[in-house]
């Protein structure tokens, strides 16, 4: 019973994948069901995956950033700015970088000073956005062609925004698995005060968490803005909400402490994949937000009934 | 006789009006296990936050293996070798036991991943594995995460825990408070062993509890505080429960 439990909560997401896609192969038929059509679903995941990931490495180390849209908007018309002004797609992504790495550290400094991390960051959601404005005087940077590579180019026929997503979970997994780094995060994230009388630093791990959610917001930021060849300040809530529905899908715990990436990848092909076959279907786009939204909620009640469940068993039946 | 691998010298602590601990003399030898009691507010867990760096002393000298020390920190005692496991036994639940052991002191590869910070995960998890086993202790694998073990199981995780670290220093002091006061008798049994198999291989053990027949099983001396001050300090074989329940109550009087 403990190991379905235990089946459900670490292993659902990938069976609730799997059915889902045979109830859109059912409704869609070939149309859904071809290769094209699969290269259009990871495609639309990869920006939403990014942004999840950055979601999910805050959250790991036990904070939840929802700053990420505005870094993501800032960091975009940085770099984009940079490439207007000539100075070259490193240049500019380099800056756009630096940008959400920025961003997360004032995140995390203002939270270790003991400020409600989640009104810290809807605010510092405010300044980034509005920041944002005020590199672009409020109309889209464009005209820029640096960044075809990574928008629109296709290498094997896949779409280059694919092979970054796979590179930034395979760099994510690897670090969060392997390192002392991954470990402590997680660790901080599970039980902050534990780890402090460890010798660990927690304070510092809970920065290194904002500032990777960061260093992942501007890069879906820069990516959005290489899909479209074009940087806009207006700030999209839209890919906030797809990004936390992949993260809770995953089931990486909210509260801290627990989760893995490549269940978060697998969460953001949901979405995309609902979103999908909605389309296909002729579904009006209105109802996937109603159905990211729906999903979001039921993903975070399942994760919490598993655990509740679990939690009693461990308790009642010694060993 | 070799030094006390800890020792108390007048040790006085004061919150505001109250006196928490009143001139307290107490040492504790490499290899002894010395039990602490009294009743509800005596002061056993200032004496052991006191020693363990969590709070400093009103007044008074704490003395490690001989050389006076200060602490400012429980990382700063920890590093002096003395280790407290926690009522609230502080683990990081997410994680798996071999990680609870060795988190804060992970061991790393070698060559260049070193740099990297690539953790060798075979090695820590076959150190989890040997230090479990010469403790004596059985908790199934320790891939297993801390927060599906029961609340014995996970007692003894942050016991041997501190084990760990003492051992891999060779010396040093554990501080228990109330080690078994969530158990059952299985794991009470473990936690019992434990202590006594620590002792043996050089560790100081210090154990606060309310369990007396614990108490007259795995320590060697007894000292009982009351209201503050140390009442009664003396070897287990030389003393009885009565006399022991005598001091905790105040109805027997001090010690001569
Ligand atoms: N942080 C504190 N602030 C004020 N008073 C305290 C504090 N900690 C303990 N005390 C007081 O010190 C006395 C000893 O407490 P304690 O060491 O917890 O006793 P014990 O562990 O033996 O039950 C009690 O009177 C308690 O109320
Ligand atoms: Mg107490």
């Amino acid at each position: 019973m403990t190991a379905a439990l235990l089946f459900a909560r670490d292993r659902g997401i990938v069976v609730l994948w799997g059915l889902l896609i045979l109830l859109m192969w059912a409704l869609g038929g070939s149309s859904f069901a071809s290769y094209d059509n699969a290269v259009l679903i990871l495609n639309a995941a990869a920006v939403t995956a990014v942004f999840a990931a950055g979601i999910a490495i805050g959250a790991l180390a036990g904070v939840l950033d929802l700053s990420i849209p505005g870094t993501a908007a800032l960091a975009g018309v940085v770099c984009a700015r940079q490439l207007v002004d000539g100075r070259g797609a490193v240049a500019g992504i380099a800056a756009g970088l630096a940008v959400g790495v920025l961003a997360g550290l004032v995140n995390g400094l203002l939270a270790e000073r003991g400020l409600n991390p989640l009104v810290v960051t809807i605010g510092t959601l405010s300044v980034s956005s509005g920041l944002a404005l005020v590199v672009t005087g409020g109309l889209p940077v464009s005209g820029f062609t640096d960044l075809e590579f990574l928008g629109t180019g296709r290498p094997l026929d896949i779409p280059a925004p694919v092979y970054v997503m796979l590179a930034v979970y395979a760099t994510g997994w690897l670090c969060l698995t392997q390192t002392r780094l991954g470990l402590r995060l997680t660790a901080v994230g599970g039980n902050a005060e534990a780890a402090r009388r460890c010798g660990v630093p927690s304070s510092r791990y809970r920065v290194i968490g904002f500032a990777g959610a960061g260093l992942c917001a501007a890069l879906g930021g820069i990516l959005t803005a290489a899909t479209v060849a074009q940087a806009d300040a207006v700030v999209s809530t839209g890919v906030l909400f797809d990004a936390l529905t992949a993260v809770a899908l995953g089931g990486v715990a909210l509260s801290g402490g627990r989760g893995s990436l490549p269940r978060v990848l697998v969460g953001a092909l949901v979405v995309a994949t609902i979103a999908n076959g909605l389309l296909i279907r002729d579904v009006p786009p209105y109802w996937t937000t109603v159905a990211t939204g729906a999903l979001l909620i039921a993903a975070i009640a399942a994760d919490r009934a598993l655990s509740v469940a679990l939690t009693r068993r461990t308790l009642e039946v010694p060993r | 006789m070799t030094a006390p691998a800890l020792r108390l010298r007048q040790i006085s602590k004061r919150y505001g009006a109250t006196t928490a601990l009143d001139r307290v003399d107490l040492e504790v030898y490499p290899g002894e296990v010395l039990g602490l009691v009294g009743d509800n507010g005596a002061g056993k867990s200032t004496l052991l936050q006191v020693a363990s760096g969590a709070h400093r002393p009103t007044a008074g000298e704490l003395c490690v293996q001989g050389r006076p020390v200060a602490f400012g920190s429980p990382r700063a005692a920890a590093a002096a070798g003395i280790h407290m496991v926690y009522q609230d036994l502080a683990l990081v639940p997410t994680q798996d036991v071999g990680t609870n052991l060795y988190l804060g002191d992970e061991p790393l590869r070698g060559g260049p991943l070193r740099y990297l910070g690539v953790l060798d995960k075979r090695r820590m998890r076959r150190e989890a594995d040997q230090a479990l086993a010469r403790l004596g202790v059985r908790l199934g694998p320790t891939s297993r995460p801390v927060e599906l073990l029961s609340a014995g199981q996970r007692q003894v995780v942050a016991l041997a825990r501190a084990a760990v670290r003492v051992m891999a220093a060779g010396h040093g002091v554990l501080l228990l408070d109330e080690p078994t006061a969530a158990l059952g008798p299985e794991q009470s049994r473990q936690v019992r062993q434990l202590i006594t198999r620590l002792a043996g291989q050089g560790v100081a053990v210090v154990v606060v509890t309310h369990d007396l027949p614990l108490c007259f099983a795995v320590t060697h001396r007894v000292a009982v505080l009351h209201r503050g001050r140390k009442v009664a300090d003396l070897p287990t074989a030389e003393t009885d429960l009565d006399a022991v329940v005598g001091w905790i109550t105040g109805a027997r009087p001090h010690q001569p």
